[in-house]
C-alpha cells in the first residue's frame, strides 16, 4: 500500500520522515474512510426510507449518476414471515384479497371502511379481482384507490395495490336468490373458489405474514379488526358474521352459516354422497346438525372467546400468509364433499393447522332483502293495508250503531215524553178547566225542555 | 472532504503518495460503481415495476439514494390477455422456471444457461433450506447469479430472479441430510415427499404473480436437456406436460457409458394400485417404485423406445396418472385453479403425484412424452 522506498540513515532524518508518512498515510485513511461512511450512511438512508431493506442482497448499491436502474434479484427468508400475535410492532405486511363482482353500488362503503382501518397502511397490500362484472366496478376502484395513494395524509397510504380483472363466464346471477338457491350452490361455490384461488396466486408475495379476505358488503365492522384477530395467533381466524333485519323480521339475524364444527352426521352423510357432490349448510336438504359459530353467539360475551372450527366462512378470514405457502387453498373442487371457503377450512385441518372462530366477536353483513323477503314485505303491507281497512270500517261501524242507537235512544225520549205529554193531556183533560189555547202551550213548552235536558245529560 | 488538511499535506507529499493515494481513491470508486448492475435496455427497463412492492416476476426501479420512495401506484393486471399457446415464442409468454434446491450443481445451472428461450422472458425461482448445505448452496448460487446478471451480455440475463429460504424446521426436513439410499427409503417416503410438497407449494405461490404464462418445474439434479425445452414442451399445447427423466452411468458390463430410467413417479393407474389404494387409512400413502408396494402400474420410464427403433417419435404422447417433477411444464392457469402438490395423502398419493389428481379433479390432463429425454446427476 505504501511505499517501502526509504530506510532510516540517522535517528532525526528518520523520525521526520516517518512522521510524514504516516501523515500521508492519515490523510489517505481519510479520505478512504469519508468516502466509506459517504456510501454508507448513503445506503442507509435509502433502505430506512423505503422498503429496499427487505430486499438486500449486498448488490444495493444504488448510483446517482443514472436516471434509475434494474433490480432483478430478491431474496427472501420465509422464516421472517411467519406471523405473530402483534405483527403491526414486527412490520408484518398483510395482504388483502377482495373478490368483487358487479359490486359498485357497495363499493363506497368499502371504501370508508378501508379507509378507517387501523393497521397500518403502509403494511397493508390490496388486491381486488374484478370478475365478469356488467357495472364499473373496475373503474370505480382504480379511482378510489389512486384517490388513497394521492391522499395528502401519508398515513393513508396503501403498499402495492393490484386491480386482477379475470373473467370465469360465470352464469349464476348475483341477486341474493340466485345466490343462495340450493340447486345453484355447489356450482357457484366452486366459481367462486376458483376467483379466489386466482386472486391469491396473483397477489401473494415472499414478503406476506398474513392475508385477510374482506367481503365488500360488510356493513359495520371495528376498524381494529386486523390486530384484534392477529391478537388470537392462529393459523386461520374467522369472527361471527350476523346481519340486521327489519323489526317485522326480529331485529338481526345469524348470517354466515358456513362456519361451523364436524359432526358425526355430517361425516355419515359425505360417505352416502358422490364424489363431486358438495355439501353445503344451511340448507334442508342437508340436515347436518352441526355446531354453528354464528348460533352461539351472545351479545353480551366474552369477545376472545375462541371456538375451533372445520369449516369457515369467507367474509372475512384471517389466516397466516403460510397457510396458502403450504399450499391450502379454496378447493374448486369437491374436496371432502366441500368446496370454497368451506374446503379450504377442511383442507386446513387435514395439514393440521388451527382454524378458530370467534362467537361473541361479531361483524355485520349488508341486509339485502330477498325476493321472498320483498314478497313477504309486499304481503305484509297488503295485510296492513287490508288490516286498517278493516280497522277503518269497523269504527265506521260502531259509529254508525252508535249512532243510531243514539237516535233510538232519543226517539223513545221522545216517544216518552210525548206519552207523558199524553198522559198529562188526559189528566188535564179530566181536569177540564180554564181555556184550551193556554193549556197546550204549556204541555209543548214542558216536552221541548224535558227533551232538551236529558239530551245534554246523554252527551 | 477533508480538503484543507489533505492539501496542506499534499502540497509537500511526494508524486508516489499522491499517485497512490489517487489511485486508491479512483479505485475504491470504480469498485463502488461496479458492485451495482449495469445497465439494462430501455426495452426492459420499460417493462420493469415502479415499485419493489410488485409483482417479483418482473424486475424493479432502484430508487435513486436519498430520494423518498413515493407509494406504490395503483396497478392493473388483465389476466383475459395472458396467453398460453403452442407458440410461446410468438406471443412473448413469461415462462417461471421453479426449482427447490438442496444443493448446488454446476451441470444444472449451466445446462439452465443455455435454454435458447429469450432469457428476457424467464424468471427463474429458488427455494433452498436454512441447513449448513443450504446455505453454502445459496451461497454458490448467489455468486454465479450475480455473475450472469452483472457481467454477462444482456441477452443471457434473466428477466428476474427469486431466491426464497425455506421456514420449515430443517430437523423435520430430511431431504437436505440424507443420502441417496437413504432419501429413498419407504419409511422416509412420507415425510420427505411432504416437506417437499410444501416446499414447492411455497415456492409457488409466493413467486407466480400476474403475468405468468407457464410454469416449469426443474430439479437442481437435473443436468441435461435439449436447449429447446421450453418450446419443445410448449408445442404439445397441454396442460400438465413431462418429459422421460433418465440417469447417464458407466456401464460396468458394457464398459461403456449408458443410461437407465431415473424417475418412476411419472405412471399410468392400474386396477392393482386402485385396490391397495382402497384398502388403505386414509392417512397411508401408496408409492411407486418399491418391492413392498407392487402397484403394476405402467411406467413412462419403461415406455421409453430404443434409439432406431421401429416407430420411435419424439413427440409421442401418453396420457398420464401420476406425474413426477424432475422436469414438468405446466400452464399458470392449471395452478391458479387450485391445484398445488398435497403435502397430506390426497387419493393416498402426495406431492407431484397428488398434484396430477389434483389436477385431474379440476379437470385438467396430464401427459407425458416417453421418447424426450432429460438427464438427471448421477451422484
Amino acid at each position: 500500500m505504501s511505499p517501502h522506498g526509504y530506510m532510516p540513515r540517522n535517528p532525526a532524518a528518520s523520525y521526520r520522515r516517518r512522521s510524514q508518512s504516516l501523515m500521508r498515510l492519515a490523510a489517505v485513511a481519510a479520505i478512504i474512510l469519508l468516502i466509506l461512511l459517504y456510501s454508507f450512511t448513503r445506503g442507509r438512508s435509502s433502505s430506512s426510507s423505503s422498503a429496499v431493506s427487505i430486499f438486500s442482497l449486498g448488490l444495493l448499491g444504488a448510483s446517482p449518476h443514472h436516471d434509475f436502474q434494474l433490480e432483478t434479484v430478491r431474496y427472501y427468508d420465509l422464516s421472517n414471515v411467519q406471523g405473530t400475535a402483534r405483527g403491526w410492532e414486527r412490520e408484518e405486511r398483510i395482504l388483502m384479497c377482495v373478490p368483487l363482482r358487479d359490486a359498485e353500488i357497495h363499493l363506497p362503503m368499502f371504501f370508508s371502511h378501508l379507509r378507517n382501518l387501523t393497521y397500518p397502511h403502509r403494511l397493508l397490500d390490496v388486491a381486488f379481482l374484478v370478475s365478469d362484472s356488467k357495472d364499473d366496478t373496475s373503474g370505480f376502484v382504480t379511482r378510489a384507490m389512486e384517490e388513497i395513494q394521492n391522499d395528502p395524509d401519508e398515513r393513508m397510504h396503501f403498499g402495492e395495490v393490484s386491480i386482477i380483472e379475470k373473467d370465469f363466464g360465470q352464469t349464476v346471477n348475483q341477486d341474493f336468490v340466485s345466490r343462495h338457491g340450493f340447486a345453484a350452490q355447489a356450482g357457484r361455490r366452486k366459481l367462486m373458489a376458483r376467483a379466489r384461488n386466482w386472486l391469491l396466486s396473483a397477489a401473494l408475495r415472499p414478503y406476506h405474514s398474513w392475508v385477510y379476505w374482506r367481503d365488500v358488503d360488510v356493513e359495520t365492522a371495528p376498524f381494529t379488526i386486523l390486530e384484534d384477530l392477529m391478537r388470537h395467533n392462529k393459523d386461520i381466524i374467522v369472527p361471527n358474521v350476523w346481519r340486521p333485519l327489519p323489526d317485522w323480521l326480529g331485529g338481526e339475524q345469524p348470517y354466515d352459516l358456513n362456519s361451523w364444527q364436524e359432526s358425526e352426521t355430517a361425516l355419515a352423510l359425505a360417505e352416502t354422497l358422490d364424489e363431486d357432490a358438495v355439501i353445503v349448510e344451511g340448507y334442508a336438504e342437508y340436515a347436518t346438525y352441526r355446531p354453528h359459530l354464528a348460533y352461539l353467539r351472545d351479545p353480551s360475551g366474552d369477545p376472545d372467546v375462541e371456538m375451533e372450527l372445520d369449516g369457515v366462512g369467507g367474509v372475512s378470514i384471517l389466516a397466516k400468509a403460510k397457510v396458502f405457502r403450504y399450499g391450502v387453498h379454496f378447493p374448486a373442487f369437491s374436496f371432502e364433499r366441500h368446496a370454497e371457503t368451506e374446503g379450504f377450512g377442511k383442507m386446513a385441518r387435514r395439514m393440521n393447522l388451527s382454524v378458530v372462530g370467534l362467537p361473541h366477536y361479531t361483524i355485520w353483513h349488508l341486509y339485502e332483502p330477498s325476493v321472498d323477503d320483498i314478497k313477504h314485505m309486499e304481503q305484509m303491507k297488503r295485510e296492513q293495508l287490508a288490516q286498517e281497512q278493516a280497522e277503518k270500517e269497523r269504527a265506521e261501524k260502531a259509529r254508525k250503531l252508535k249512532e243510531n242507537f243514539g237516535d233510538t235512544t232519543s226517539q223513545w225520549e221522545r216517544d216518552k215524553a210525548n206519552l207523558q205529554n199524553i198522559a198529562a193531556q188526559a189528566k188535564q183533560d179530566a181536569a177540564a178547566a180554564a181555556g184550551a189555547a193556554e193549556r197546550d202551550a204549556q204541555g209543548v213548552e214542558k216536552v221541548m225542555a224535558d227533551s232538551g235536558g236529558k239530551k245534554e245529560a246523554k252527551t | 472532504m477533508a480538503r484543507p488538511l489533505g492539501a496542506v499535506r499534499l502540497r509537500k507529499a511526494n508524486s508516489v503518495t499522491l499517485t497512490v493515494g489517487v489511485a486508491l481513491v479512483l479505485f475504491i470508486l470504480f469498485f463502488l460503481m461496479s458492485s451495482s448492475t449495469p445497465d439494462f435496455s430501455p426495452a426492459r427497463k420499460a417493462a420493469a415495476a415502479l415499485h419493489p412492492l410488485s409483482p417479483p416476476t418482473s424486475p424493479f426501479r432502484k430508487s435513486a439514494a436519498g430520494t423518498k420512495l413515493k407509494p406504490p401506484p395503483v396497478t392493473r393486471y388483465n389476466l383475459n390477455n395472458v396467453t398460453t399457446t403452442s407458440r410461446p415464442l410468438e406471443n412473448r409468454e413469461n415462462i417461471l422456471i421453479l426449482t427447490p434446491m438442496a444443493r448446488f450443481n454446476q451441470a444444472y445451472w449451466d445446462n439452465l444457461l443455455r435454454l435458447s428461450y429469450p432469457h428476457e422472458l424467464i424468471t427463474l425461482g429458488f427455494i433452498l433450506p436454512r441447513t449448513k448445505e443450504g446455505n453454502l448452496a445459496t451461497r454458490e448460487l448467489q455468486t454465479r447469479i450475480a455473475k450472469t446478471q452483472t457481467q454477462s451480455p444482456e441477452r443471457d440475463r434473466f428477466k428476474s430472479i427469486i431466491i426464497l429460504r425455506e421456514d420449515l424446521d430443517p430437523s423435520l426436513y430430511p431431504l437436505a441430510t440424507q443420502d441417496e439410499h437413504e432419501r429413498h427409503k419407504l419409511a422416509n417416503q412420507k415425510a420427505r415427499r411432504s416437506a417437499m410438497a410444501k416446499a414447492r407449494n411455497s415456492l409457488l405461490f409466493s413467486t407466480l404473480g400476474p403475468s405468468t404464462s407457464w410454469v416449469l418445474w426443474l430439479d437442481a439434479d437435473v443436468v441435461e436437456t435439449p436447449p429447446t425445452l421450453i418450446q419443445d414442451l410448449a408445442q404439445h399445447d397441454k396442460p400438465i406436460i413431462t418429459p422421460n427423466c433418465f440417469q447417464r452411468y458407466y456401464n460396468s458390463k458394457t464398459k461403456t457409458m449408458d443410461e437407465r430410467p431415473y424417475d418412476f413417479n411419472n405412471w399410468i393407474d392400474s386396477d392393482t394400485a386402485r385396490e391397495l389404494a382402497s384398502k388403505m387409512g386414509p392417512e397411508e400413502v401408496l408409492f411407486e417404485g418399491y418391492a413392498e408396494m407392487a402397484t403394476l402400474r405402467t411406467l413412462m420410464a419403461y415406455l421409453a423406445k430404443e434409439d432406431g427403433e421401429e416407430g420411435r417419435d419424439l413427440h409421442e404422447e401418453v396420457p398420464l396418472d401420476g406425474v413426477g417433477g424432475a422436469a414438468l411444464m405446466v400452464k399458470a392457469d392449471v395452478h391458479r385453479d387450485g391445484a398445488m402438490f398435497p403435502a397430506f395423502p390426497f387419493y393416498h398419493l402426495i406431492e407431484t403425484e397428488g398434484f396430477a389428481r389434483m389436477a385431474k379433479r379440476l379437470g385438467w390432463e396430464a401427459v407425458g412424452l416417453p421418447n424426450y429425454k432429460v438427464y438427471h446427476y448421477n451422484e
